[in-house]
């Protein structure tokens, strides 16, 4: 599959006309059809149906087409932005997160893009998934971190980075404090602190909570506000387990197969990706996020310690 | 016993242990790979090989100008770390990688492989390699060695359980056609070694031979 074959089958996709496709590539109409055909050759079928006044795509060209996009847009950025990249030309990259999603999660995978993007300009946002998808769509954000990506429809690629489970934190002098793990079963009777607000977090509480009661008490929007209010022992506060922590309180991990969820990254479709976002993108789907989601709450001093004293 | 030798040994073993399957898939890939000229436009020597950002298997963005600032470069293509010619190829790379720096240069392996994959590969064979993943496949497209893997062996390697397109993160599953790049310092290819049969991979002595070529 030769970089030309789909520059040239993009351009009849995009202009629906074998003339204004080749003109638009600067080739002659033969050596534009002969090159699309080799493609329809390779990739099993016809991507295109011509017909007198008429060429439209056929399935397989509509299921081909956007992976095709990409590939040659990275393959063009390859070719183009190498040395792009280390210029210091602004870059803007706008990342969107859902609020139940750290910025801590994504430093370090930003600082790697800085050392090669160091004209990127970072701009991070905080809003439910339903809304960044909207964002997304409206370009408002080049790339979202979200849990609960259900109706993203067909215009968003997503990747799942990685699954995380939930833990319960609670203050140092609660009873559970100190236990290796704790059941469902266990919060029955617990005043829970509440997350006002959209955040994937509805489906989880129906999961999780599917025959047990929770008794919420005390509410808010923000993670902050709530670990405070767990600190001081006002309830206890279900969080996900990357989610950097209050240093008076003690995280204790739910013993449940549902009490998981996903992380994914999303961007929009076929949307050309600036220097910056294909480096982040790319980082994100490599990326060990394990060691992120342990290493948020790890104790800075014990963090440069050496292993063998 | 050269490496030659050790590598034809490696291949005998692993076509010892092909079924019929296995034999007409092989054979149906290299022969469909051949008539239609998968290779044909693959960048030559002599020409400007394209530069790249790639992440590593740890997620680090790896710039191929920095790799090449101090020395030339081996840049080998392989299939993925389910590929077992790839996993021998990339075994013989590991032995020879001290001397392929001894001669200046950096050695980086590149695949369409994401996630954890990459990973598991350098655990699994205790590599101390720069295992790269081409993400949506944009630089073995901009070499010219991408093909779009046929629907008949994405289902041979489903029944093996090999989801290869689950590993690349991609709706549309393409492969590189295993190839070997000699980069010099300028960014020109010096070396090319691209072969549509994928049992057959290139031998670290010829890698040497043009590495010394490089320096000269």
């Amino acid at each position: 599959m030769e970089l030309h074959q789909v520059r040239y089958f993009l351009a009849v996709a995009k202009t629906l006309n074998f003339t204004r496709a080749a003109e638009h590539c600067n080739v002659t109409q033969p050596a534009l059809t002969k090159a699309v055909q080799k493609l329809e050759h390779e990739l099993g079928g016809p991507l295109l149906l011509r017909e007198r006044n008429l060429t439209q795509l056929t399935d397989l060209g509509k299921q081909v087409l956007p992976m095709l996009e990409r590939t040659l847009a990275s393959a063009e950025a390859v070719r183009t932005t190498a040395r792009e990249f280390g210029r210091r030309e602004v870059a803007p990259l706008r990342l969107g997160l859902s609020p139940s999603v750290s910025a801590a999660l994504v430093l370090q995978p930003l600082a790697d893009v800085l050392d090669h993007v160091p004209g990127l300009r970072l701009e991070l946002c905080e809003a439910s998934p339903e809304v960044l998808v909207a964002m997304l769509l409206n370009g408002e954000v080049n790339a979202a971190l979200m849990d609960g990506l259900d109706a993203s429809g067909d215009r968003i690629d997503s990747w799942t980075l990685f699954r995380e489970r939930f833990v319960v934190l609670v203050d140092a002098e609660h009873p559970f404090a100190g236990n290796s793990e704790i059941g469902l079963e266990d919060l029955r009777g617990q005043t829970m602190l509440e997350r006002v607000g959209h955040d994937g977090r509805d489906s989880f509480r129906q999961t999780v909570f599917e025959g047990v009661e929770p008794r919420f008490g005390h509410r808010s929007k923000h993670d902050t506000q709530l670990q405070h209010l767990a600190a001081a022992g006002f309830g206890v506060l279900i969080s996900p387990e990357h989610m950097p922590r209050h240093p008076g309180l003690m995280a204790v991990p739910l013993r449940s197969d549902v009490a998981w969820r996903e992380i994914h990254l999303a961007v929009v479709q076929g949307r050309r990706y600036s220097p910056a976002l294909e480096a982040f993108v790319k980082v994100a789907r490599l990326r060990d996020w394990s060691l992120a989601v342990r290493s948020t709450n790890l104790d800075p001093s014990r963090q440069h310690a050496p292993a063998h004293p | 016993m050269s490496r030659r030798m050790s590598h034809d040994r490696v291949r005998s073993e692993i076509f010892a242990e092909f079924n019929d399957e296995d034999w007409s898939s092989y054979r149906q890939l290299v022969g469909w790979l051949r008539e239609i000229g998968a290779a044909d436009g693959a960048l030559k020597v002599g020409e400007q090989a394209p530069d790249f950002l790639l992440p590593d298997a740890d997620g680090n963005l790896v710039s191929s100008v920095r790799l090449r600032e101090k020395g030339p470069v081996v840049l080998s293509f392989y299939q993925g770390g389910w590929c077992p010619f790839c996993t021998a190829e990339l075994r013989a790379l590991q032995e020879a990688k001290s001397e392929f720096e001894a001669a200046g240069a950096n050695l980086a392996v590149v695949s369409p492989d994401t996630r954890h994959f990459p990973r598991q590969l350098r655990k699994e064979y205790g590599f101390d390699l720069t295992i790269l993943g081409d993400v949506d496949y944009g630089v073995a497209m901009a070499y010219g060695v991408l093909f779009a893997v046929p629907e008949g062996l994405l289902q041979h390697y489903a029944r093996r359980g090999v989801d290869i397109g689950g590993r690349h993160g991609s709706p549309v599953t393409m492969l590189p056609i295993p190839a070997t790049y000699v980069i010099d310092r300028r960014g020109t290819i010096i070396s090319a070694f691209v072969e549509p049969d994928y049992a057959l991979r290139q031998d670290p002595e010829e890698i040497l031979n043009a590495l010394k070529e490089a320096v000269r």
